[in-house]
């Protein structure tokens, strides 16, 4: 991969990352430089609008029978998506959840029974290997799809005007909502053996609990999404520690930043 | 005020005509931008589906801004998911999604439409615009890009960031007059 190493490269790549066309782990080092550098979230803000008003070009006119045919199909899964929507909240009103629970079990075994029934050994092992195969397909698709979803959440979150930013040695905290996020772009590499963890203290003690462990990549990038609630934390600390992290700091941390 | 933002709020109260009048005023918005990434209309149509069956489903995924400039933006990543369920690329060749929040909310911007856009694209020199172009539609990252048009990585990102500088400075002037 060609990494930018230097702040010229890095800008240049702002454009890239405005366009859309920066590898993941590309994209997120120039996410975090730039939600660490002034000049960089301008130039990016500019040519984002300018990269989003591409989309427009490929507003064309689309074929009636298409459009028609798209139309229908869609207005028909939202009207009975809607009356499902209305029906089930009439019922959940009206009986309690474990009749539905109940209910669903019944119609469950009663579609196995059918089935089970209708289909000879020859099928049901074809069936089996095709459903093993489809389970194997949807659980890759739903894991590609997680992962895609938890990096734009990321990078959203990251680039948000909403956020609030603290700056710290090498880098950023970034708050947004009720997630935190550590935004490095010079960290430099801990000792050999060791890893940098993450602390949190909630609010209204000093009492700090063990979060993650973490290394930055070869240009000293790295960017953390910390597992807890932000509402309720009150400060955020960073110690260089034993590989497999400790259950308190044994250095003294790097930053210690309160989020006030 | 963009018309998306208006009526996501009254698909977010539930209302199907809204959702309506949505589908009708940018169902070729994402059609296209899906004919254009997966290259087949079945593909492009599966999209439009899925797009909008999604704006049904969570309405709260949009949290203000530009609805048109959202709304590319989840038609573009959700394109980039189905190439890489499709593997159509190798995953490495497959560029990060966009982030979904913030964009073209300039209400300059908001006021664009198709043909001011390609007006504005006609401005480029033909090398800025065929990166940009195959930037956006193409589903790939710069090294491709690079690969595909036989240009110094260098290059490509010169071309790129001097074509987007141009792109937003004649957008700017056509808007404004």
């Amino acid at each position: 991969m060609n990494e930018p190493v230097n702040r010229d490269e890095m800008m240049e790549s702002v454009a890239l990352y405005a366009l859309g066309v920066l590898p993941r782990e590309e994209a997120a080092l120039i996410a975090a430089f730039i939600a660490n550098d002034l000049e960089a979230r301008r130039e990016y803000l500019d040519l984002r609008a300018a990269a989003d008003a591409i989309a427009h070009s490929a507003d064309e006119p689309v074929d009636s029978a298409t459009s028609s045919r798209m139309k229908e199909r869609l207005m028909a899964r939202v009207r009975s998506a809607a009356s499902g929507e209305t029906a089930r909240s009439r019922a959940q009103a009206a009986y309690p959840a474990w009749i539905w629970g109940m209910g669903l079990a019944t119609a469950a075994a009663v579609v196995f029974s059918v089935v089970t029934v209708a289909q000879d050994v020859n099928l049901r092992g074809n069936l089996a290997t095709a459903q093993r195969r489809i389970q194997v397909l949807a659980a890759q698709n739903s894991q590609i799809e997680r992962v895609a979803a938890q990096d734009r959440r990321t990078l959203t979150d990251l680039l948000a005007p909403d956020a609030k930013r603290y700056e710290v040695a090498a880098g950023t905290v970034v708050v947004r909502r009720d997630r935190i996020y550590f935004a490095f772009s010079k960290l430099p590499a801990p000792p050999k053996g060791h890893v940098y963890q993450a602390w949190t203290a909630p609010k209204g003690s000093t009492t700090v609990a063990p979060s993650v462990t973490f290394a930055p990549n070869a240009d000293g990038v790295a960017v953390v999404a910390l597992p807890v609630d932000a509402t309720r934390v009150g400060a955020v600390a960073v110690s260089v520690e034993p590989e497999g992290g400790s259950k308190a700091p044994t250095t003294t941390p790097t930053f210690i930043k309160p989020l006030t | 005020m963009d018309p998306g933002v208006r009526l996501m709020e009254r698909v977010a109260a539930r209302d199907v005509g809204a959702f309506e009048a949505l589908y009708d005023g940018y169902h070729r918005l994402v059609f296209g931008i899906g004919l254009r990434m997966l290259g087949a209309p079945a593909l492009a149509e599966d999209l439009t589906q899925t797009v909008f069956m999604k704006i049904w489903t969570a309405p709260e995924a949009f949290r203000g801004g530009s609805f048109v400039g959202w709304v590319s933006r989840v038609a573009r990543n959700r394109a980039l998911d189905v190439l890489r369920s499709k593997a159509v690329h190798p995953e490495s060749e497959i560029p990060a999604d966009l982030p979904l929040e913030g964009a073209l909310d300039d209400d300059v911007f908001s006021r664009l439409d198709a043909q001011r856009v390609r007006d504005a694209l006609s401005t480029l020199p033909p090398e800025q615009r065929a990166l940009i172009e195959l930037g956006f539609f193409g589903g790939v990252t710069h090294q491709e890009l690079a690969r595909r048009t036989d240009t110094p990585l260098g290059t490509v990102k010169t071309r790129i960031r001097s074509g987007l500088r141009r792109m937003r400075e004649a957008l700017g002037e056509r808007v404004s007059r």
